[in-house]
């Protein structure tokens, strides 16, 4: 009898204490592609659990996570923390009125504080304040050391060595760059954003994506030509049709075996690249995509980007998980750990002195071209979506001689000059 | 004399009062409609209700993103039809498509078929052995397909290799304009084929055997048998086929997505991949549910032709 007596006392007990516990917690949750990104990124995001117990993280993996997020945002659920491939998304899901406008978190929190100034600009949508940039990114021109020492070649620094070293490649006969678009066809407009930087300069772009020039302004014409030039010439991948059929692994390999000399690719290629490299037992190295000039330009990019759902029953607690995400602590041992592209934020140099010095060396190049005016603009994170699109699709036109570099200037110039009066085109940092 | 008559009940409330027609009505008009409600319901759910507001999607700015969504009337359409080179060309594609699928497997299909039906012992295997690649997800085929016809590791490259020539048969099939929409559709139709042959299989084996045996005695050789016998024997099993695979051609995507997403430089862009483009890339849902609407109506001409055959007495 006294055994029962003690049992009921303590399920008493244990029912008082229990729903006060679950009160205090609470769940922010989040969807990830599921994969070998999600598989480092998870536990180090899960350490936020430790931080404050009364605020969980929960991942959900999803297979298709933008096109599942869209979705279920749309139809008032989602998760707490929503996040998109860019800003135009976060453009037309704020304008829809299903994220929130942060600008009081950022205030409480101090999110000005580890931001760099224009970082947080991008997310502005009408003046405030929808998402936060999760990835930095920027091209550069990947190389293999060994390749490029037992022929003696140095990196070019301008189009006009690019061409003289190209004929040298292709003499020795290696590809000039290890390309492809089949594994990722909005690939092409990495090479139409590099070469309008590259060739035209950043400041034409950005008097361009402004409304001030067209984009049928000469030089920016002369940019796809010279672009369509290198691609007929076989420096792509070996040849046009080589170009569409060539996938991921091609463009990996052929680089890091030494069949090809160089790649144009992001920084978020760091990680495939050191694996490859690793594998094959060569050296990689890199240095910026030559320009016109010799100006060592640098176009900025954002990988993904994070809001908070309009649905979201703790915004609050949502905001304190992007607070400690996007710290440079937290991004720091993302980088360090996983490779990961860090957000825009003041990454400590003790950080990056951990790192291998050439990952350093990207990112304190970017900074530094960031804070000197040599930065340019990636056409996934400051191009309007019809216009992105078009610059991707239409560029194939090009390089199969459907159209002339003029008259897909002129077709781009059509729906950017809509989209731009439409109020559609994400901000763009000012110069 | 006085004749008994009954009248046949007119009004509601006569009609509800006469224990006959109540008893008819439960049995031919209430008790089926409860047992088709349920499904009905469904249906109306989620096939009518999508399709009436995709129709009038189809006729909003709506960007795929939120509720905002302005009537336009028809001007997605007009755009679509007077502005839209693309929709024009993919339109064209989809032609081409049809008309591949309307030939190639089934020609290819009926003489396996009737080469099959010959065969007494092992034709099991003949038949599994066939069917297989139809069995195969979209994703695993196009797998396969795409590092067979790479030009550096495909089996074009090994022939070069064991032919001693260069570029001969190792070219891009995929990545060449000319090239790029024939080969998936020679890609699709491995996978497809074998379903048809199935069919026409089972429809032949459905023929009765007197039918051959009388034929055989009117002195017909094998190519009459198959044109007098066994073709008009399958004749609505084919022509059902055909119906089903030309409104197929409107819907092809998978392939196509997965192999060149309809490049290069449009090449192999359908219908159904521009409609994708355009609801998810480009943000542009109303546009997009304006060309599913449209390939709707594709749809419902092909059906409307097969019912006005069927009506004037064709046997599909």
């Amino acid at each position: 009898m006294k055994g029962i007596k003690i049992l009921f006392a303590i399920a008493i007990l244990v029912l008082a204490l229990a729903p006060v516990g679950a009160q205090d917690v609470t769940t922010v949750s989040m969807w990830f592609s599921e994969g070998s990104t999600l598989d480092c990124w998870g536990p180090l995001m899960l350490e936020f659990n430790d931080v404050d117990p009364s605020i969980q993280l929960e991942i959900v993996p999803q297979a298709d996570t933008w096109n599942v997020t869209r979705t279920a945002v749309a139809g008032g659920g989602g998760p707490d923390i929503v996040r998109t491939p860019g800003p135009s998304f976060v453009y037309e899901m704020a304008q829809a009125g299903l994220i929130l406008p942060m600008d009081t978190f950022a205030e409480s929190m101090g999110w000005g504080d580890f931001f760099f100034d224009w970082a947080l600009d991008l997310g502005l949508v009408d003046g405030q304040l929808y998402s936060l940039s999760d990835e930095l990114e920027t091209l550069v021109m990947y190389y293999n050391v060994e390749v490029f020492e037992e022929n003696g070649w140095t990196p070019p620094d301008t189009m006009e060595e690019l061409n003289a070293l190209a004929e040298e490649v292709e003499a020795a006969g290696l590809t000039v760059f290890s390309h492809g678009n089949a594994s990722w066809r909005p690939t092409n407009e990495h090479f139409v954003g590099e070469y309008w930087t590259q060739v035209a300069g950043p400041h034409k772009v950005y008097q361009a994506l402004s409304g001030q020039i067209p984009w049928t302004d000469e030089s920016l014409v002369e940019a796809i030509e010279l672009l369509d030039a290198h691609m007929q010439a076989g420096w792509y991948g070996g040849g046009v049709d080589l170009y569409f059929t060539n996938d991921g692994v091609y463009r990996r390999t052929s680089l890091a075996e030494g069949s090809a000399a160089m790649n144009i690719e992001g920084s978020w290629a760091i990680r495939g690249t050191v694996d490859y490299f690793g594998q094959s037992g060569m050296t990689w190295d890199w240095v910026p995509v030559p320009s016109h000039d010799g100006t060592d330009y640098y176009t900025i990019g954002m990988g993904n980007t994070s809001s908070i759902n309009a649905n979201s029953p703790h915004p609050e607690a949502a905001a304190q998980f992007l607070t400690w995400y996007f710290s440079p602590e937290t991004q720091g041992k993302m980088l360090t750990n996983c490779l990961k592209g860090p957000a825009p934020v003041a990454i400590g140099e003790d950080v990056l002195g951990a790192l291998d010095p050439r990952i350093a060396r990207i990112y304190a190049e970017l900074s530094d071209a960031s804070a000197n005016d040599r930065y340019g603009y990636t056409t996934w994170t400051f191009w309007p979506p019809k216009s992105d699109v078009y610059i991707y699709e239409e560029i194939e036109r090009v390089w199969t001689g459907e159209i002339t570099a003029m008259e897909y200037s002129e077709g781009l110039q059509e729906l950017f000059a809509e989209e731009l009066a439409a109020g559609d085109i994400p901000p763009i940092p000012t110069r | 004399m006085a004749v008994l008559t009954q009248q046949k009940p007119t009004t509601v409330f006569e009609k509800l009062n006469d224990e006959t027609w109540r008893r008819k009505f439960l049995r031919n008009v209430l008790i089926p409609w409860l047992f088709i409600a349920p499904l009905l319901i469904l249906h109306i759910y989620v096939v009518t209700v999508p399709a009436v507001q995709g129709i009038y999607m189809s006729m909003t700015d709506w960007k795929g993103v939120g509720q905002n969504a302005n009537f336009i009337g028809l001007e997605n359409y007009r755009e679509l039809f007077f502005e839209d080179e693309t929709f024009g060309k993919a339109f064209g594609n989809n032609m081409i498509w049809m008309i591949f699928f309307l030939t190639v497997p089934f020609v290819l299909a009926l003489f396996a078929a009737t080469m099959l039906s010959q065969i007494k012992r092992g034709g099991m295997l003949y038949r599994s052995i066939l069917f297989i690649p139809y069995v195969l997800a979209s994703v695993v085929t196009i797998t396969i397909w795409k590092n067979l016809l790479n030009p550096q590791r495909g089996i074009g490259a090994a022939l070069d290799n064991m032919l001693g020539l260069e570029n001969t048969f190792g070219i891009a099939y995929l990545g060449r304009p000319e090239s790029a929409l024939m080969s998936i559709a020679f890609i699709d139709n491995w996978h497809f084929w074998g379903f048809l042959m199935i069919l026409f299989l089972a429809a032949m084996q459905a023929i009765p055997p007197v039918l051959y045996d009388a034929a055989k005695i009117d002195g017909a050789n094998r190519w009459d048998e198959f044109r007098h016998v066994t073709l008009p024997g399958i004749r609505p099993v084919v022509l059902f086929m055909f119906m089903m695979v030309a409104i197929w051609s409107f819907l092809a995507f998978d392939y196509i997505f997965l192999s060149t997403q309809g490049g290069p430089g449009g090449a192999s862009e359908v219908i159904a991949t521009l409609l994708y483009k355009n609801a998810f890339f480009r943000f542009e849902a109303g546009y997009g549910a304006a060309m599913g609407v449209v390939i709707s109506i594709f749809a419902g001409f092909i059906i409307m032709i097969f019912v006005t055959l069927r009506r004037r007495g064709w046997d599909i």
